[in-house]
């Protein structure tokens, strides 16, 4: 464990002392802001459910860029090899370097949290719904790093990694919008449990759902799971 | 095949299986969480929190098995609180799937899909269509919503659980039951459609999946078969005698009471009485039933108060007043009669009294000690006549039977005048036939809209703050960051 700490504590190191995760703060938090303004003003009510909507829609596209880099970046600079031979367990590395991406995130959501305080001065919020929109955000996240990581396992090109995230993540963002549009049951309700729009729901109205809690855990394995298949088979490979 | 390649192709299958089954086990992991979830509503009025009636009609639903197939029609798109109105229905459609295994439910944009639209017959914005096998239950739009408050206070009041609930519980009874109405004593007719008439009773009826068929107990059939409640009657209503029933039809009623058939008797003041009443433990005193609080502007309309039972909890409840014209006061046998179980539902207020006559002031009746009967009045009782007491025959179930001292309510003309009085006859018929889980204790509730009103300055601020302040404060941090780093 101590040595998944001090990964954490490099790669987070890494993030903040690189004008990267500034420019990504401040690319987000113009976004967030941008969509609580029109949230506000285009339905009146003192919620954060817009501006909590499309940030998660947001992070689908932003979150693959930051976690692009975690192994396609250590491949193309040749320090991958170095990392597979140095002594560290391969599951403390993975988590090291999704707990310090998915701290980055709690990073980003605090950021907004200036939102919330305007809504309690100019209205009356519901605080729990605005909770439960951040757990769920939050869990969001988890699962948006873990894809992000298994993508940068997949390939030596951070860009193209990046790409192969977002398309990875896509098909389970627009399972929810599909199921709409079939006109068999099972099938439906099929899409909409693969899909990320339907576990999120429950958080955006105050609900929380252990169902949804468990399908974001799991998502969020299955993906540093697979990571983790893929880099063990580079050594066989 | 060389070495090299034999290595990889055990190491990968073995790998690609390792996976498989990895991920197969986490498929059913979410599954077995899918199917014994827990669920903690953290929103202000718990608001997405299902009533306990609508849950037992979700239950009652899983239990049959058939599959409920729910599809919402979108709102007109631009139109005042539309986003907000759908979203309401949406959230409540996936509230009530997670609480049901037969339930399926889809959204369909009205301007989009008109081929859905036309499949199912729709032509309005915002319809529900909730269909189970052969049967169908439409709500209309005006059904879901209803505008409440005043100014700043006002806002948009959901019923879509109530409406919701209100179908399950049409789905949950398919077959149509029959209510009987008896004539021949100058009975309210049940196709009179003028405000004596009881044309609405029969429609809210069938809309419930009542047919309303008249009941005439003084002729034999073709045959020449003395006359009898035929077996499939629900309910049989004697409403509004205005002649005396024959000792022949006294004892059929009796016989039909005999086997546990429920009676919903309305009578009035002044008007012939039946002879079994007081086997029923209750009886009607001359007078009529007076209030010091009375229905505006009227004069004989006691404001009535409502009792604990299944067919007031709603009116109670909601608040909602039924309106009598001129009610009998009854008053209950005692002892009462062995075998029965006697609740009044509608009583008059603490100072209500038995008017006889006598003196008024302004035109209002006053109580008058001596000359008047003592309050508190009763205005409607149910009772329940308990096998083998008298009545009911030892073998057959409890008859249920509602009296109420006023068969103007049930008329057309107080029907549309009384805001309570549809909803009481309708759960009267409903507790009276047995369908207790159509008594249905739910309520509208208010959307979750938590309004802003900001004027155009605040708005105008809003936006720089939104847009400017972080942003800019993150790039200075980052700038910062980016200027000591370069100086190292």
């Amino acid at each position: 464990m101590q040595v998944a700490w001090a990964i954490y504590k490099k790669e987070l190191k890494v993030y903040f002392v690189s004008p990267l995760a500034y420019v990504f703060l401040g690319v987000f938090l113009l976004l967030a802001g941008a969509f609580f303004y029109l949230g506000v003003t285009m339905t009146g009510e003192a919620s954060l459910r817009v501006m909590l909507g499309n940030l998660a829609i947001a992070l689908l596209f932003l979150l693959p860029l930051l976690t692009m880099r975690h192994f396609a970046e250590e491949r193309r600079a040749g320090t991958f090899e170095l990392m597979m031979t140095a002594p560290v367990p391969l599951w403390a590395m993975l988590l090291g370097k999704w707990g310090a991406t998915w701290t980055l995130c709690v990073a980003l959501l605090a950021g907004t949290a200036l939102f919330p305080a305007i809504l309690a001065y100019y209205g009356e919020p519901d605080w729990g719904v605005i909770a439960t929109s951040y757990l769920g955000l939050l869990l969001v996240c988890g699962a948006f790093v873990s894809a992000g990581m298994f993508s940068s396992s997949l390939t030596d090109e951070p860009v193209a990694a990046g790409m192969v995230g977002v398309v990875l993540l896509l098909p389970f963002w627009i399972a929810g919008t599909l199921a709409e549009l079939v006109d068999a049951a099972w099938l439906r309700a099929t899409l909409r449990h693969a899909s990320f729009l339907t576990h999120i729901e429950p958080f955006s109205r105050g609900v929380v759902d252990t169902a949804a809690l468990a399908w974001f855990g799991l998502f969020t394995f299955a993906f540093l799971f697979l990571t983790w298949r893929s880099i063990e088979s580079r050594r066989w490979r | 095949m060389n070495q090299q390649l034999r290595r990889r192709l055990a190491y990968g299958s073995n790998a690609t299986l390792v996976t498989a089954m990895v991920l197969g086990v986490l498929v059913l992991l979410y599954v077995l969480a899918d199917g014994s979830r827990a669920r903690w509503d953290l929103s202000a009025d718990a608001a997405n929190t299902l009533q306990a009636d609508t849950e037992a009609k979700l239950t009652l639903l899983d239990a049959d098995g058939l599959p409920v197939e729910i599809t919402a029609f979108s709102h007109q798109r631009g139109k005042e609180d539309s986003a907000l109105r759908d979203r309401a229905v949406r959230d409540l459609l996936v509230e009530l799937d997670t609480r049901s295994t037969s339930l399926s439910w889809r959204i369909v944009d009205f301007d989009k899909e008109r081929l859905t639209a036309e499949r199912l017959g729709v032509n309005d914005y915002g319809r529900i269509v909730v269909q189970r096998g052969q049967d169908r239950v439409d709500i209309k739009d005006r059904d879901l919503f209803r505008r409440v408050g005043k100014g700043d206070d006002r806002g948009l009041e959901f019923l879509g659980e109530a409406a919701l609930s209100r179908a399950f519980a049409q789905l949950l009874a398919p077959t149509r039951r029959v209510v009987y109405v008896l004539q021949g004593h100058g009975e309210p007719s049940p196709t009179e459609r003028g405000p004596g008439g009881l044309s609405d009773l029969v429609a809210a009826l069938d809309i419930e999946r009542y047919d309303v068929e008249p009941l005439d107990l003084l002729r034999t059939d073709r045959e020449g078969n003395a006359p009898v409640v035929p077996e499939d009657a629900a309910v049989v209503v004697v409403a509004g005698l205005r002649g005396p029933l024959t000792a022949q039809e006294e004892d059929v009623l009796l016989e039909y009471l005999g086997r546990g058939g429920p009676l919903l008797l309305a009578l009035d003041a002044g008007q012939p009485l039946p002879v079994f009443l007081p086997r029923l433990g209750v009886r009607i005193p001359d007078g009529l039933a007076m209030d010091t609080v009375l229905v505006f502007p009227y004069k004989d309309r006691p404001v009535p108060v409502y009792k604990s039972h299944p067919i007031t909890e709603t009116l109670r409840e909601g608040k909602v007043v039924t309106m009598l014209g001129a009610p009998a006061p009854l008053r209950l046998v005692e002892p009462a009669p062995a075998g029965l179980r006697v609740d009044p539902i509608l009583v008059g207020g603490r100072e209500s009294w038995i008017e006889r006559g006598g003196e008024s002031v302004g035109g209002s009746a006053v109580f008058q000690a001596g000359v008047d009967g003592e309050g508190p009045t009763v205005l409607a009782t149910a009772v329940q006549l308990l096998p083998g007491g008298g009545v009911v025959r030892p073998t057959k179930p409890a008859a249920r039977v509602l009296v109420l001292g006023d068969s103007e309510a049930l008329t057309n003309g107080l029907l549309a005048e009384g805001p309570g009085n549809k909803d009481l006859a309708l759960n009267a018929v409903h507790w009276l036939a047995g369908d207790d889980q159509r008594l249905g204790a739910t309520k509208g509730r208010r959307t979750a809209e938590r309004r802003l009103a900001l004027t155009l300055e605040e708005t105008d601020r809003l936006r720089w703050i939104s847009l400017l302040l972080l942003p800019g404060l993150v790039s200075i941090l980052g700038l910062a960051t980016w200027n000591s780093r370069r100086g190292r």
